[in-house]
């Protein structure tokens, strides 16, 4: 089957690990990522908090090609894209002057026909699929992920219909049981981790992140679990500095999800680049002994 | 005992509140102070003023704290507040709205980092139309220094020096920093919107 396949800023550039990841476990699920063509940045967090005419348009312009594509579903990884452009989208129907205006502006016309699906939203299904047990013959025993989902897969700045349960979502722990693996039930799953902030306010961002850790770490987690690309980054990248500053002594693997399916698929840590997290990923899969 | 009394001037308050109600989008009056949105926001702590506060404030007319306190620009649009709402009033929105309307008054961000932050995102998506983490770090800490140098904060910049450098190393180091330029070929048409964008915020 063929999906539109948005990547992203971030997909490209400081987590195309994560992009690698993705098409290797996607093709093993037998889908074909068409990437939609010549797409612009979302404008992320930043266009909603400095014009709202951008926070709209800039992800119609990818509404747009996509709609174009003929495709009937376009998958968006980084949590944060996802958002943007299914707000867009809804805002879009919403507001039929608004609408016309951006229209006007673009070569290929939204018609907000493309169905906008996070990862989860493919995934899940999939995992649920007769004869997936046959295509991740590995179990991922002795793996106590705690499933973090962060802000912007379950709440939007808007009406918009939310396929998962908002204040306790279960769709990563769907794949992780699937897998083998024994996610762990605790309460941070939806807090907010500060990845925007973590440049320009890195103090806020780190106390968010020692709240998340000392939960996950109480509850027995010995690693995390995520499929948006900035949670990820961030609580890889900035868990040294937040174990320093608030006395956190573990240091957890940050997976992204397609890692745990990678692994349970048999595809190798090479090919998923599980070497480029800042905080070690490989050692807790080979004692294990899941590598 | 005496109570401190509250002030308030119906004329100045009215005009405050719905000039932030229309550009929001979002039902100030239905607040009923009922808390659900403080306790779930990550940094009402922090700034001291909770989404229900902020609300308050704009129906007191207390104009000058409402453009000028930490949580209209240190919100992290995380939605919570809005999600948890029983009125589904988003405080998010009233954030933006805050920080639009304190721009347009020539006031100074109370969070100028924060600021800077978002602007040079935007700049930078401007340029090619795609986000250039290398790009965007130069924006950024061009527009922080300056800032830093007419506050004479030398601190400051020798702290955010190191730190990024500190960041970049180790970005480099585990192949997380991307050297590449990545652009969109039809740039002219992201340019259109943009300018679209700026005859816009003029008209209003
Ligand atoms: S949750 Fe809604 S109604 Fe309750 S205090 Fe906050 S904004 Fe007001
Ligand atoms: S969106 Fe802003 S105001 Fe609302 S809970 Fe999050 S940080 Fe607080």
């Amino acid at each position: 089957m063929e999906i539109a396949y948005y990547r992203g800023c971030s997909l490209h550039a400081s987590s195309n690990l994560y992009d690698i990841q993705i098409k290797a476990v996607f093709g093993r699920l037998g889908l074909e990522l068409k990437e939609i063509e010549d797409w612009n940045c979302c404008g992320a967090t930043s266009a909603a908090k400095t014009d709202e005419f951008l926070a709209v348009a800039l992800p119609a312009r990818n509404l747009g090609i996509a709609d174009a594509s003929g495709l009937p579903e376009i998958v968006i990884p980084c949590s944060s894209c996802y958002s943007r452009l299914l707000v867009s989208q809804k805002k879009l129907a919403e507001d039929p002057a608004l609408h016309e205006t951006i229209n006007a502006q673009l070569e290929k016309k939204v018609l907000g026909k493309i169905k906008v699906s996070s990862i989860l939203e493919v995934l899940v299904p999939e995992v649920q699929a007769e004869g997936f047990a046959g295509m991740a013959s590995k179990k991922l025993d002795g793996l106590k992920p705690a499933c973090y989902y962060g802000c912007l897969l379950t709440r939007f700045p808007g009406n918009v219909k939310v396929p998962d349960n908002v204040e306790n979502p279960q769709g990563i722990e769907t794949v992780c049981r699937a897998v083998g693996a024994q996610p762990l039930d605790w309460s941070y799953k939806t807090d907010c981790c500060g990845a925007a902030a973590v440049i320009n306010n890195t103090g806020t961002s780190l106390q968010l992140m020692s709240r998340i850790m000392k939960d996950a770490i109480a509850r027995g987690a010995n690693c995390f679990v995520t499929t948006c690309p900035m949670c990820q980054f961030n609580l890889d990248a900035y868990q040294d500095q937040v174990g320093e500053k608030y006395g956190i002594k573990e240091r957890l693997p940050i997976y992204f999800l397609t890692e745990l399916l990678g692994i349970a698929m048999g595809i190798s840590p090479e090919l998923l680049q599980l070497d480029r997290h800042f905080t070690d990923a490989l050692g807790l899969l080979k004692e294990l002994k899941l590598l | 005992m005496s109570f401190p009394i509250v002030e308030f001037d119906p004329e100045v308050s009215q005009s405050l509140l719905h000039e932030v109600m229309e550009q929001s989008g979002q039902n100030l009056q239905a607040c009923y102070q009922c808390r659900r949105c403080a306790a779930g926001c990550p940094v009402g702590e922090e700034t001291g003023v909770s989404p229900d506060r902020l609300i308050r404030m704009i129906l007191l007319g207390e104009k000058e704290e409402v453009l000028n306190n930490q949580l209209v620009w240190k919100c992290l649009a995380c939605y919570t507040c809005g999600t948890r709402c029983p009125n589904g009033i988003q405080t998010a929105k009233i954030t933006e709205t805050l920080k639009q309307m304190c721009k347009q008054a020539g006031l100074a961000p109370a969070a100028p980092k924060i600021d800077a932050f978002h602007h040079s995102f935007m700049s930078a998506t401007s340029h090619f139309g795609r986000f250039n983490e290398l790009e965007f770090m130069g924006l950024y800490e061009m527009e922080n220094t300056r800032e830093a140098i007419k506050r004479g904060d030398w601190k400051a910049i020798a702290k955010e020096m190191k730190d990024q450098a500190k960041l970049g190393l180790t970005m480099i180091k585990k192949k997380r920093m991307h050297m590449g330029l990545e652009k969109v070929k039809k740039m002219s048409e992201v340019k259109g919107l943009y300018n679209k964008a700026k005859a816009r915020s003029k008209d209003r």
